[in-house]
């Protein structure tokens, strides 16, 4: 408490500084009355420059802004979709894919690859590839793998030989070996020490001059689904559920139990058999052939189930025969339903 | 070599239409070094004691022998000045009247500042804003200062001032230096000189007997001394149509800076944190966003560390929506244990406010509550000091009673503590 009555007391505002100033040698007061030299402007030490100007690496899809090196927008601060996280691809205006990381996952490891002659029904590859999650760098073998096959598929592609029954099983033979290489490549992109190696299924169709060969080991699916007609599921999965159904359980039942989804063939370091399911079918009316991951397919498993979602994509909001845009669609429908896994979807509109 | 780090504690998901992300980021500090010795600028420090009439007896010894202390912990090179502050304030050291108003510590620097502190006698009143101003006006003086630190002894309430007088001052002198308070006996005011420490990036704490003040004075210039980053920046990175719902240090002590920010950019916020030695501080920050589809991901906030210009950490804070109740329900343990000790501090400081207010019944209802929370979130300091005001029936339902024979310097120690928290445990 001061002692000092405050009605009196006090500097008095009209007294020069200077001259309450004591002699050192008796002072009344502990000190000196100082007078600043010149009164600078207060200063904001914190306030002071601006953020230098960061490089953008990418163009925020959402916004326009710029995507930071931290992998966010700096305007709106939306995720920078990475090329990997989500990706189209269409070769030709009758053949196209889309590949999407999906609504839950951290990391995109499907993966698609496509090709197609201009001339619709000629000759077109589509290969989708699920990388598995739970082995380590899966996404960078699944790419790798559908790359590779889809080239190998493209480039030693005999033609005008005709389609003999030699030349189907040439064709039949050559996918195998596509499975083979993608296989390799799946093991270069695993360190050979790794406790866990990348894994992935693998699906491929090759349309022919309308016919459709296709391979698959895992459980990505080839469909085709005739405008008119049943809807086909032309592949059979390698998963437990796949042998439940062989037994006799029934398909939403085994699809629906836990380890439903753990692949009994895959590619990988780890693999014991590259043997894939396969098959052809001459192509003879309008339709939509289909290579899709478990992504698309867990919400719409039978082929009447899937062939009904992909009439509804068609025609809604607007009818289209563009693959592109109907692949979109799915991937769209795949994630409104949930999103769990990533989602790809490859797509050949026949029109013979 | 200085090196800053930031780690992220929250839940980044959000339920369908959920708006507000919270999360905990702690910012560590190290290889900082002595302050005026990481080649980053000089460093200044001014003691300013109280030599009011209030002072005269053993106070004004003891602050006597402390001042001196201190002027012994201040590190040679140190540019200092000693403040004498009665209702007016004085240049104790160096005696100058004009020109630069501090000196650098050397052998003979420090035995002259010695002798004018010796010569100290209480007299006078009490008008601490006029002392801050003057602190103020001699760190200007030397415009190569990059560090300014004050400690400022007082034992009396600001008499000679206007609330209004002493506001102005404190304004005047934000950003400008940093303080740290403390109160000599239990007759000067926790709210007056809380509000001191916190406006200037200082802490503010009780010393009900003088004897302990040269112990407290060496303390707390050594930690001045070993702060060798001299001012950094805290700053808070938010979307466009976001909204900063608060920024808050949380530890070591809960100040809430949500309105201390000045604009970096459009979307940046600037918040001062002052000087930092080795050490860790930890930050609340809660951010409302506009609600987006299930399954999209986007940033909340960047909260970044910055020393100038130059940005030497960062810390993202995500949101995430999800349909996942598993996910979304969850609450970060480190955004809860804050939030219980943010909690703690309020129920401390109003339980006593309304204590002195004459109103038992709402002091008793707070003080429970801080009772109760300092045991959930294991604030064993705040336990201790609580039971020293209140008898405890039930620490878990919160039930006490206002002891009758409360020490006024407990119900102080209560009152500047309450700000301190704890970190979670584990």
């Amino acid at each position: 408490m001061s002692e000092t009555d405050p009605t009196v007391s006090g500097p008095e505002p009209d007294l020069d500084p200077l001259e309450s100033v004591p002699a050192p040698e008796s002072p009344p007061a502990p000190g000196v009355t100082w007078t600043a030299p010149t009164e600078e402007a207060p200063t904001q030490p914190w306030s002071s420059g601006r953020d230098p100007d960061l490089p953008g690496c990418d163009t925020c899809p959402i916004c326009g802004g710029v995507i930071d090196p931290d992998g966010y927008c700096t305007q709106c601060g939306a995720k920078a979709q990475s090329g990997r996280d989500h990706f189209s691809e269409a070769p030709a205006s009758w053949v196209a894919g889309v590949c999407d990381i999906g609504r839950a996952h951290r990391c995109n490891e499907d993966a698609l690859a496509t090709a197609a002659t201009d001339e619709p029904g000629q000759l077109a590859v589509i290969v989708v590839c699920d990388g598995v999650t739970t082995s380590q760098d899966s996404d960078v073998a699944s790419l790798a793998a559908a790359r590779r096959a889809r080239d190998l598929l493209w480039s030693d592609q005999p033609q005008g030989l005709g389609l003999s029954r030699t030349r189907a099983s040439a064709t039949a033979q050559r996918l195998r070996q596509a499975i083979q290489q993608a296989n390799r490549v799946v093991i270069e992109a695993t360190a050979p020490d790794s406790p866990n190696p990348a894994s992935s299924t693998i699906a491929l169709a090759l349309i022919d001059d309308s016919t459709c060969f296709w391979a698959s080991l895992g459980d990505s699916r080839v469909y085709w689904l005739p405008d008119q007609g049943d809807a086909v599921l032309l592949s059979r999965d390698h998963s437990l559920a796949q042998s439940q159904i062989d037994q006799g359980v029934a398909r939403a039942v085994a699809e629906a139990s836990a380890l439903a989804h753990t692949i009994t063939k895959w590619l990988g370091l780890d693999a014991t058999d590259l043997e894939p399911c396969a098959g052809h079918l001459r192509l003879d009316q309008p339709g939509w052939l289909l290579v899709c991951s478990d992504g698309l397919w867990n919400y719409a498993s039978a082929a009447a189930a899937l062939g009904r979602t992909v009439e509804r994509a068609v025609l809604e909001p607007e009818p289209t025969d563009s693959p592109l845009v109907l692949a979109q669609r799915l991937v769209d429908w795949a994630n409104d339903q949930g999103g769990h896994d990533n989602v790809t979807v490859g797509l050949a509109r026949c029109s013979v | 070599m200085v090196d800053f780090s930031a780690t992220v504690s929250q839940n980044e998901f959000l339920p369908d239409q959920g708006t507000d992300v919270h999360a905990i980021v702690q910012l560590t500090c190290q290889g900082a070094g002595s302050a005026g010795r990481s080649g980053l600028g000089e460093v200044g420090e001014i003691i300013i004691v109280d030599t009011s009439g209030s002072m005269i007896g053993d106070r004004v010894e003891m602050a006597k022998r402390a001042a001196a202390i201190a002027v012994d912990s201040i590190l040679d090179g140190t540019w200092f000045a000693i403040v004498a502050g009665t209702h007016q304030a004085f240049l104790a050291y160096p005696r100058v009247f004009s020109g630069q108003g501090m000196v650098r510590m050397d052998q003979a620097s420090r035995q002259a500042a010695k002798a004018a502190i010796a010569s100290f006698r209480a007299d006078g009143g009490t008008a601490i804003g006029q002392w801050l101003l003057l602190a103020r006006k001699l760190f200007a003086s030397v415009p190569s200062l990059v560090g300014r630190h004050a400690i400022l002894l007082t034992d009396g309430e600001d008499y000679n001032e206007t609330p209004t007088q002493l506001d102005s001052a404190i304004r005047g002198c934000i950003g400008q230096f940093q303080v740290d308070c403390r109160g000599i006996g239990v007759d000067w005011k926790v709210n007056e000189v809380r509000k001191i420490a916190q406006a200037l990036l200082g802490s503010v704490d009780i010393i009900p007997d003088a004897r302990d003040l040269p112990q407290v004075m060496a303390d707390l210039v050594q930690q001045a001394m070993s702060r060798g980053v001299a001012d950094a920046q805290l700053r808070v990175w938010t979307p466009q149509d976001a909204q900063i719902l608060f920024v808050r240090q949380v530890s070591p002590t809960v100040e809430d800076l949500t309105h201390r920010g000045s604009p970096i950019n459009a979307l940046t916020q600037g918040y001062p944190t002052g000087a930092w030695g080795d050490e860790s501080r930890d930050y609340h920050i809660a951010v409302r966003l506009p609600a987006k589809s299930v399954g999209v991901e986007q940033l909340a906030a960047r909260v970044q560390l910055a020393i100038g210009a130059q940005v030497l950490t960062q810390g993202l804070v995500k949101a995430r929506w999800s349909a996942d109740p598993s996910l979304t329900a969850r609450i970060s343990p480190e955004v809860a244990h804050y939030t219980g000790q943010t909690e703690l501090a309020l129920a401390i400081q109003e339980g006593l406010a309304a204590r002195a207010a004459g109103d038992d019944r709402t002091a008793t209802v707070k003080l429970g509550r801080a009772v109760q929370l300092a045991a959930q979130t294991g604030n064993e300091e705040a336990t201790v000091k609580l039971r020293r005001v209140v008898d405890v029936s039930d620490a878990a339902t919160g039930l006490v009673q206002l002891r009758r024979d409360i020490d006024r310097a407990d119900e102080m120690a209560l009152d500047t503590a309450s700000t301190k928290t704890t970190r979670i445990r584990g």
